[in-house]
Order: C-alpha cells, then sequence, then structure tokens
C-alpha cells in the first residue's frame, strides 16, 4: 500500500500553478516524476502523490525543481484563468481512471516521437560530417591538381622560350654565315684579279691558271670544315669476325619459354623412382645379384624382344616390375611385348600405366609418351575400337607432328571408321 | 605528405599525338626541336614522320614512305651539319637516309637475314672522336659493325658458332669510344646473355648470362672510358653493371633491381646527367632512377685481383601514361628533362621532366 502525500501547498497566477510537496525524507530524481497534460503523479516507493488537474496545463513547458527536500513544480496553464482548486473534484472515478490511461499514452507516444526526432537528426548530423570531409578532401586534392598546373605551364613557358632561343640562334647563325660568305667571294674575287694580273705577263699561262670558284655558295663553307674533319677521321677497320657461342641449358628454351617447375618435378619423379625398391625379399631370395637389379632385368627383357622370345621377355619385365613398379619404360617396353603375343588388353592396361609415370608432359619424356600412345593405339585397332585408337594416335601425333608413320595409319583408321559407318 | 612528394622530379605530359600506325621507335633530331616517329602502317609499309614541337601541339612537317615497316633509327654516326637518319627495317635493310631528299638512300645494304632489332650508332653529332660506325642486332643471330663509306661488307661481324643454334639479338649498344681506336659494343640477346665485344682487339671481352631475354642495354655515355652499363630484361628485371673494373672471373660487379611485374623494353639515360635514367614498361609506366656511387668503387678479393663494387639505386619517380606497353623512348640531347616515348597504343608522347637541376 502506497504511502499517500498529502501536505502539498500551492498558489496560482493567472498563467501558472505553483505547487510545493515536502518529500518528508525520501530522494526524487526526474524518474520519479510523471506529467501529462491533466495528470500529476509523484511515485517514490513507497510513497504516493497524484493529482487529476483542474484545468489542462501545458505539461511541456512546465518544470519541477528539486531542492531542499521539496519538489517545487511551475505549471504553465493553457488556458490562462483562475483555478478553483488544484484538483478536480468530485470527479467520477471513471473519468479519473479515463484521465490516467490517457495521460500514460499519451507520455507513450511523446517517448516514441522523442525517440524518431532524436534518430533524425543524428542522420543530419552524420550527413554534415560526410559533407564537411567530402569538402576537405576536394579542398585537398583541388590544391595538389593546381600545384601540377602551376608546374605544367612553368614548363611549357621554358619549353617556348628556349624554343625561341634556338630560333633566334639559328637566324643569328645563318646571317652570319651569309656575311662570312660574301667575304669569303670577295676574298676569292680578289685573289682571282691578282693573279690574273700576275699572269697577264706570261701569256701562255693565263687559261691554266683559272681560279675556279666553287659552285654553290652555300658549299663552300661546309666544304672547308668538311675537309679538314675528314682528315681527322680514321679510315674504316679491317674487316674481322668474332665467333659466339651461346649459353647452353638443360632444356633447350630460354627461361621464359621452360616450364621449369614441370621439368623440375619430372627429373625429381625419375630421381624417386630410381631409388623405390618395392621388394618381396622372402621371394626374391634365390635370386642371383644381378637378377634383382630391375635396369639389368629391363635390358635382358630387351635382348629377347629383340631376339622375337616374347614370353620371356614379358617374364624378365615382370620381375623388374615387382621390384621397382615406378619405372615407366617398364611397362612400355611390356605393351610392346603383349602386343606382339595378342594379349591386347593387357597391352593396353600397361600403355596406359607408362603414360601414368610420364606425368609431368615435358620435352624429356616425349619419345616415351609417342610410343605407348602409339601402341595403346595399335592394341584398340586390333580389338576393332576404332575411335579410342584414332584418338591415341591423334594423341601422338600432337607431341610428334612430324612423323609420317604415324600420319599414315591415323588416316587408315580414319578412312576405316568412315567405311564402318557407311557400310552399317 | 604531397609537399616532400613535390619536391621530386615530375613527369610532366606536354603533349600527346595519335597516330594511324605502330610506332617502333622515335627519336630527336638533334638541334632542333623536332622529333622523328619511325613504324610499320597497317598495310605492311614503312613510315617515318617528321614533327616539329610548336607551342602545346605538334605539327607534321613530312610523311615519308618506305617498302618495308621500320623497327629502329639512329642518328649516332652522322655530322651535325648532314643529320642523315641510319635505319633498320623489318626486312634485315640497313639505311641511311638524308631527310631533305628521302627517295634514295645515302647508304643501303642488306645487313641480315632477319628483321634488324635494334640499331646504334657512335663517331658522329660532334661527340667523340674516331670513325662514325653503325651497330646493327638482328633476329638472325647475328650483330654487325658498319661503316658508312664501305659499302656492302660491314666492318665486324659476331655470328654463332657454325652449327650452334642461334639466338635472337635483341639489343646492341656502343660504348667506350673515348679515343680513336677504343671502342666496344654491348649486345643482348633473348636468352639472356649479354655479350661484350671489343673492336679494337676484335675479340669477346666479356658475356654473362641474367637468365630472362635481354630487352635493351645501355652505356651510361658512349664516347668515356666505359663507366655504367644498364640491361633490361623480361619480367619486370633490370642490371647496372660497374664497368669500371673487370674481375678475371667474376666480371663487372652489378646491382639489380625488380621494378614492375612486366618486361622493361627500354633504358635510356639522360645525356646531361650520367647517373639519371629511365626504364618503361610493359605496363605502360615510366620510372626515373638514380644511380649512386659507393664509397669505394673497387676492392681487393682473397687473391688480391681487383673487383668492382656495385652502387645503389633509388625510385626518383614514376608515373604511368598508358595501358600499352611504352616500347621507345629519346631524351632530346638540347633541352634537359624533355623526352619523347612511343608506347604501343600508337601514340607518342612528349614529356618533360622538371626539377632535374635539383638532384
Amino acid at each position: 500500500m502506497p504511502v499517500w502525500l498529502r501536505e502539498h501547498r500551492w498558489h496560482q497566477t493567472l498563467t501558472a500553478v505553483h505547487l510545493s510537496l515536502p518529500l518528508r525524507g525520501a530522494r526524487a530524481t526526474a524518474a520519479n516524476i510523471f506529467c501529462s497534460e491533466r495528470y500529476l503523479k509523484v511515485s517514490i516507493p513507497p510513497f504516493l502523490f497524484e493529482a487529476i488537474l483542474y484545468a489542462p496545463i501545458d505539461d511541456k513547458s512546465s518544470t519541477a525543481k528539486i531542492k531542499n527536500g521539496n519538489i517545487f513544480f511551475t505549471l504553465y496553464k493553457k488556458d490562462p484563468a483562475m483555478w478553483d482548486s488544484l484538483t478536480l473534484e468530485n470527479a467520477d472515478k471513471e473519468i479519473l481512471q479515463n484521465i490516467r490511461e490517457n495521460a500514460v499514452l499519451k507520455a507513450q507516444e511523446r517517448a516514441k516521437e522523442e525517440t524518431e526526432a532524436k534518430k533524425v537528426t543524428k542522420q543530419e548530423h552524420k550527413k554534415y560530417a560526410l559533407e564537411a570531409t567530402m569538402k576537405l578532401e576536394e579542398a585537398e586534392r583541388k590544391r595538389i591538381e593546381d600545384l601540377k598546373e602551376k608546374e605544367r605551364q612553368k614548363v611549357t613557358k621554358e619549353l617556348e622560350l628556349w624554343k625561341k632561343q634556338q630560333k633566334d640562334a639559328e637566324n643569328y647563325k645563318s646571317i652570319q654565315k651569309e656575311v662570312e660568305l660574301n667575304q669569303e667571294i670577295w676574298q676569292l674575287k680578289e685573289r682571282k684579279n691578282e693573279k690574273m694580273n700576275k699572269t697577264r705577263v706570261p701569256n701562255e699561262g693565263a687559261s691554266k691558271t683559272r681560279l675556279k670558284p666553287t659552285t654553290g655558295c652555300h658549299g663552300s663553307s661546309s666544304m672547308f670544315s668538311q675537309n679538314l674533319k675528314e682528315e681527322q677521321i680514321p679510315s674504316p677497320r679491317s674487316a674481322a669476325t668474332i665467333k659466339v657461342n651461346f649459353t647452353p641449358r638443360v632444356f633447350p628454351t630460354a627461361l621464359r619459354e621452360s616450364r621449369v617447375a614441370e621439368e623440375e618435378e619430372w627429373l625429381h619423379k625419375q630421381a624417386e623412382a630410381r631409388r623405390t625398391i618395392t621388394a618381396d625379399l622372402s621371394e626374391l631370395e634365390d635370386l642371383k645379384e644381378e637378377e634383382k637389379n630391375p635396369d639389368w632385368l629391363k635390358d635382358k627383357g630387351n635382348k629377347m624382344f629383340a631376339m622375337g622370345n616374347y614370353l620371356a621377355a614379358v617374364n624378365a619385365y615382370n620381375l623388374a616390375v615387382r621390384l621397382n613398379n615406378k619405372l615407366p619404360l617398364l611397362y612400355l617396353n611390356r605393351a610392346a611385348c603383349h602386343l606382339k603375343l595378342r594379349n591386347l588388353h593387357k597391352a593396353i592396361a600397361d600403355s596406359s600405366k607408362a603414360l601414368e609415370l610420364l606425368t609431368p608432359p615435358v620435352p624429356d619424356n616425349e619419345n616415351a609418351r609417342v610410343k605407348a600412345y602409339v601402341r595403346r593405339g595399335t592394341a584398340f585397332c586390333q580389338l576393332e575400337l576404332y575411335t579410342e585408337g584414332l584418338q591415341d594416335y591423334e594423341a601422338a601425333l600432337k607431341i610428334d607432328p612430324k612423323n609420317k608413320n604415324i600420319e599414315k595409319d591415323a588416316e587408315k583408321i580414319r578412312s576405316l571408321i568412315q567405311g564402318t559407318m557407311q557400310g552399317s | 605528405s604531397s609537399a616532400p612528394a613535390l619536391e621530386r622530379p615530375q613527369v610532366v605530359s606536354h603533349v600527346q599525338q595519335s597516330l594511324s600506325y605502330t610506332v617502333f621507335d622515335c627519336k630527336w633530331v638533334p638541334r632542333s626541336a623536332r622529333l622523328l616517329c619511325l613504324g610499320s602502317a597497317a598495310r605492311g609499309t614503312g613510315v617515318v614522320q617528321l614533327y616539329e614541337l610548336r607551342a602545346a601541339r605538334l605539327e607534321l612537317l613530312r610523311e615519308i614512305e618506305k617498302p618495308k615497316p621500320i623497327k629502329c633509327g639512329t642518328f649516332g654516326a652522322t655530322s651535325l651539319q648532314q643529320r642523315y637518319l641510319a635505319t633498320g627495317d623489318f626486312d634485315g635493310n640497313l639505311n641511311i637516309w638524308n631527310l631533305e631528299a628521302p627517295e634514295i638512300p645515302v647508304y643501303s645494304v642488306k645487313g641480315h637475314k632477319e628483321i634488324i632489332n635494334s640499331i646504334d650508332g657512335v663517331g658522329g653529332l660532334g661527340i667523340g672522336e674516331g670513325a662514325p660506325e653503325i651497330v646493327t642486332g638482328s633476329r638472325d643471330g647475328t650483330v654487325k659493325v658498319w661503316d658508312p663509306r664501305q659499302k656492302d661488307t660491314p666492318v665486324a661481324n659476331m655470328e654463332p658458332v657454325q652449327g650452334e643454334s642461334k639466338r635472337d639479338c635483341w639489343t646492341v649498344a656502343f660504348g667506350n669510344a673515348y679515343n680513336q681506336e677504343e671502342r666496344v659494343v654491348c649486345a643482348g640477346y633473348d636468352n639472356g646473355d649479354i655479350k661484350l665485344f671489343d673492336l679494337k682487339t676484335m675479340s669477346l671481352r666479356w658475356e654473362t648470362n641474367i637468365k630472362n631475354g635481354v630487352c635493351s642495354v645501355e652505356f651510361d655515355r658512349k664516347d668515356i672510358n666505359m663507366n655504367k652499363l644498364v640491361a633490361t630484361s623480361l619480367e619486370g628485371k633490370f642490371h647496372v653493371f660497374d664497368m669500371r673494373t673487370q674481375h678475371p672471373t667474376k666480371g663487372f660487379a652489378s646491382v639489380s633491381e625488380k621494378a614492375q611485374k612486366s618486361t622493361i623494353w627500354q633504358v635510356r639515360h639522360l645525356p646531361q646527367n650520367r647517373d639519371i635514367f629511365m626504364t618503361s614498361g610493359g605496363s605502360g609506366s615510366l620510372h626515373l632512377w638514380k644511380y649512386e656511387y659507393p664509397a669505394q668503387r673497387s676492392k681487393k678479393d682473397s687473391e688480391g685481383a681487383e673487383m668492382g663494387v656495385a652502387g645503389s639505386l633509388s625510385l626518383l619517380q614514376n608515373v604511368t601514361l598508358s595501358t600499352q606497353p611504352i616500347s621507345s623512348l629519346d631524351w632530346s640531347p638540347d633541352k634537359k628533362g624533355l623526352c619523347v616515348c612511343g608506347a604501343f597504343d600508337q601514340t607518342v608522347r612528349v614529356l618533360i621532366v622538371t626539377k632535374l637541376n635539383k638532384i
């Protein structure tokens, strides 16, 4: 149950009501006061004071001062008129209730409006700040542009000045040249006259000693200076050849063309393959030392193949593969054997395995790859799978486009395919 | 901050001219405000255009068409009065033209079997001493030196050994021409080889390999005791060699820099300051560099032989002008900081680099 605060004092003027409320020791803050147009409430638990005002007031401009344990309210009346009393006496409970509710609603609405207004002002402030920074940056940019522009103009002016100087210098030079030339011509004429005077005495010599004035005035001065210069220039040097060697590379491509990464990978793989020994020691104990070497076995296999003993070759390769299953050449050669033995599916399997191991594709393993494709292609064709066979032949051609045999065979297969298509 | 940045040299774009052909080389005409553009027209013929720099424009003075596309040109071997242009074309022909009467060349020889990639001249323009000579490097793997006074045969021929596979020569440069007898030719090849040929002794003086194809080589000055050599290559790397001290086995000391991700097409030293040079790149950018010498340029190694010490490089400025490679670059010998560059976007640009006096 709240404790009602009833000891309040009030006085009024035409426009305002002054109300003072003692607080009996309780401390009040703005949060405890609730005021709307017709309703005033102060709630400081457990104390409670409420007043339903006689007439509406302007709650926005009204104030409350908390001082010395009292609250002093200054309520500005909406209508300047003297009130009979502070509160509405003899009011109906319902009316009172309504007024209370309205007050609360109004307060809520007002709170909403206030937050909205705050938001709007915040937005505007942000916008303003943004515009201000933009302006500053623009100014900065403009300043730099202006400086640059000034530089440009200064430099252009200098250039023009320099050009003018050049022109003036040239004109001056040409005028000078003319003057000099005139002088020279005059001198030549003088000399000619002298000589002619001299030779008039012995009559025969006259014709021979005709001074030839050089043709074309402009040629004379430059020719003189040119002659002087030519004496100083050495004669062309005697021809010789210097032979040149170019830096070799492991892979014959310049760095920009090489695929260094892939080539490294290939070399690495080869090295690894050499080192792998998938040994199954128990069975191999009774083998001779040399028979445990995959390379030796490969050579043996090659020899058997050459002799026509394909089964023996296959055996040799099998053993080699058991020792080291990472050497592509073993599979490649075994595929050739299987082809001869007409074990076509095995030939295809081995060629495929060889191709797998022959990655990454580099110029170094070109030959091996061509052979693998050709062998697999042949096997496919013999199984009458011509399209697959043609694919492999074309792959081989891509690597080695200059090989005539492969080209011929590819053509044959193509015509075969077309033949069967037409026939069916 | 921007203030110190504006103290550095700025590359100001002065004029830009759009061309209707692919420009491969651009050169200033000495003692003038005129420049030449050499290239290949769409119909497969060669083009030479002469422009003059007037106000803020390039005015076309003359256009000459030749049967074969032209790849490179130089004024290096001609006198100041004559100012004849030597060109190399796509067919391997070396021609020297009098631009006043360009119908018939003053000198012509089918020097190579394939395109002449690069040309350089020495002994002309009143610079240095000795006979005027022109060197050409070609895709046929040979480097040949010509004297305009000797017809048909070169005065020096650097060719691959019989039976050896050849590599394209991409760039050539003269150097060390400080008196009448001394001269060297430096050649860069597409496999990264750089070879230095001594013309006085007619021998190979030094060679090295920088792994990536060499796009451009240039000595900082042709007419002095060889001082520095810059070699640029693919993949954005270039090397600066200190050529004053040659070690018997290690050769010349060098410092290298990786500037851009793309090919560095050209290097050109500023004629007025041999320690500043500009590199042009495949991404359409230009970088301006300064070389700083070390405290001591040479030192003794463990066996007492002299070896060079390379200095350091600092980037003064860089600017991106185009989206296509800038394939040719030339500084004006008459005005410090004025340069022209030609790019594969069929545009030639005249630039001014400011504040070079303050370096």
